[in-house]
């Protein structure tokens, strides 16, 4: 048979379309089956991070063991700030609620410091065993969306930890958020002043005065990185806001005394 | 030599695809900013390129010269999405800082170049040995470009720390255009400049 047939082409072209789609297949049962665990596994490393458990990661931990002995998801309303139990947890995807109207309410544009537009009515929390409560943030950075957590103590004004798992920041300039020593000032910082009013801001990098009144409330911003650093502030100062957690965490701090 | 050792050792320096031929430039430039990237991009480029050249050699006989770039193109495709599939499924993060490249090896012209131009011609061994030899020439470049990279951007090698950066509290000022794509377009400069003027019968 010439090889320049039809019949042969078309023979040609049909076992091997058959051939690499078997191994095509093969090959993405595999990831299927392994990635949706990678994936979960991510989210938990970030969630662990964020509460304050990086140095049990470091050292070798089991995440999945760390994050189910510690962790709990838990699902709020944001605009009551209570817990709710509106949709099932477990299969809730909060990123994918963004854009389903039925699930996700706009921002008022006066309100939206984090230039997201629009967020999910329910938001996927995780609540550790001693109180600490780690919450999902999101917003627009320099280049793209930047996702992460942060983490807030018992006391809902105290943060415990803060971690992006998600950015497209210049590198060695804004990407710096990823730098454990930039992240290891976010402890110990209070969200909120004394009358309970938002305070938590990010300075120039240089202008924090550690001597300051507001000093517990001030984040030393990133060397070259004065953009990234007003997005952040801008994502923490939405998230924190009424509109964002500030229902939510009212009511437990009432609630918790 | 044998002509096998030629096929694999020519693309090193006397042909090599990026520096001489000007091919796979996108990827060299995209993944080249730390080593390891570099490094995973090397082996699965000449994963790619020797076993695509490997199969097209062996059904060369039977490929209809009408259908034949389009045959090529399906047999590097499914490489490519094997190899990503499994580096999705075996190192997650890797294959997120890696992103879209590993599925642009597909468009990489230094594999279907090596295709069309010897393993359409040659008998499997040796179409394999000058896959294998391309995919190393490639990866040679890609790891030289990332270890100046980040050696000089980030202080580091594999993620290990050479030279402490300020940012850690040392005293190396990282370079941060090191850490941003154009580096790689002078440093790959440096390399043709280096290469041609150490064999001047590379020289056009």
């Amino acid at each position: 048979m010439s090889n320049d047939s039809i019949l042969k082409t078309f023979l040609v072209a049909f076992l091997l379309c058959v051939v690499c789609s078997v191994l095509v297949c093969m090959a993405a049962l595999v990831r299927i089956d392994k990635e949706a665990y990678n994936k979960q596994l991510e989210i938990r490393k970030t969630v662990l991070a964020a509460g304050g458990f990086q140095q049990q990661i470091d050292d070798g931990g089991n995440i999945d063991e760390l994050f189910t002995t510690n962790m709990e998801l838990k699902l709020i309303d944001l605009d009551s700030g209570e817990f709710t139990t509106a949709v099932d947890s477990v299969t809730y995807n909060q990123k994918e609620a963004v854009s389903d109207p039925a699930l996700s309410e706009a921002i008022p544009a006066d309100l939206d410091v984090a230039g997201i537009g629009t967020r999910a009515k329910y938001a996927a929390v995780y609540q550790a065993t001693n109180g600490d409560l780690v919450l999902p943030i999101r917003g627009a950075g320099m280049w793209g969306p930047m996702y992460g957590y942060v983490a807030v103590a018992d006391d809902c004004t105290t943060i415990k930890g803060f971690t992006f798992y998600q950015h497209a920041e210049t590198p060695g300039l804004g990407a710096e958020v990823d730098n454990p020593r930039w992240k290891a000032q976010w402890p110990g910082k209070q969200i909120f002043d004394n009358s309970g009013a938002l305070a938590l801001k990010i300075v120039k990098n240089g202008r924090m005065d550690p001597n300051a009144a507001d000093a517990i409330n001030t984040i030393d911003g990133l060397a070259g990185a004065t953009v990234t650093g007003n997005k952040v502030q801008g994502i923490v100062r939405y998230w924190f806001s009424q509109h964002g957690f500030g229902k939510f965490l009212a009511n437990q701090k009432a609630k918790r005394g | 030599m044998s002509k096998a050792q030629d096929a694999l050792l020519d693309p090193l320096f006397n042909n090599n695809p990026i520096a001489l031929q000007i091919l796979g430039i996108c990827s060299a430039l995209a993944v080249t900013n730390k080593l390891s990237t570099a490094l995973t991009m090397t082996i699965a480029v000449t994963l790619v390129t020797g076993f695509s050249n490997a199969s097209i050699s062996a059904i060369r006989n039977h490929i209809p010269n009408s259908i034949r770039i389009i045959v090529q193109m399906t047999i590097i495709a499914t490489l490519v999405i094997i190899i990503d599939q499994m580096l999705k499924a075996f190192a997650y993060e890797m294959s997120k800082a890696l992103s879209v490249y590993v599925g642009l090896i597909i468009t990489n012209c230094i594999v279907m170049g090596r295709a069309e131009a010897y393993a359409m011609k040659n008998p499997v061994y040796e179409s394999f040995m000058d896959g294998i030899g391309n995919g190393l020439g490639y990866g040679l470049v890609l790891l030289a470009v990332g270890f100046v990279r980040e050696l000089f951007g980030s202080g580091k090698l594999f993620g290990l720390t050479i030279l402490s950066p300020v940012n850690d509290g040392g005293w190396y000022v990282t370079n941060g255009l090191m850490l941003l794509a154009p580096s790689a377009f002078f440093l790959i400069g440096f390399i043709i400049w280096g290469l041609r003027t150490w064999k001047p019968e590379l020289q056009e």
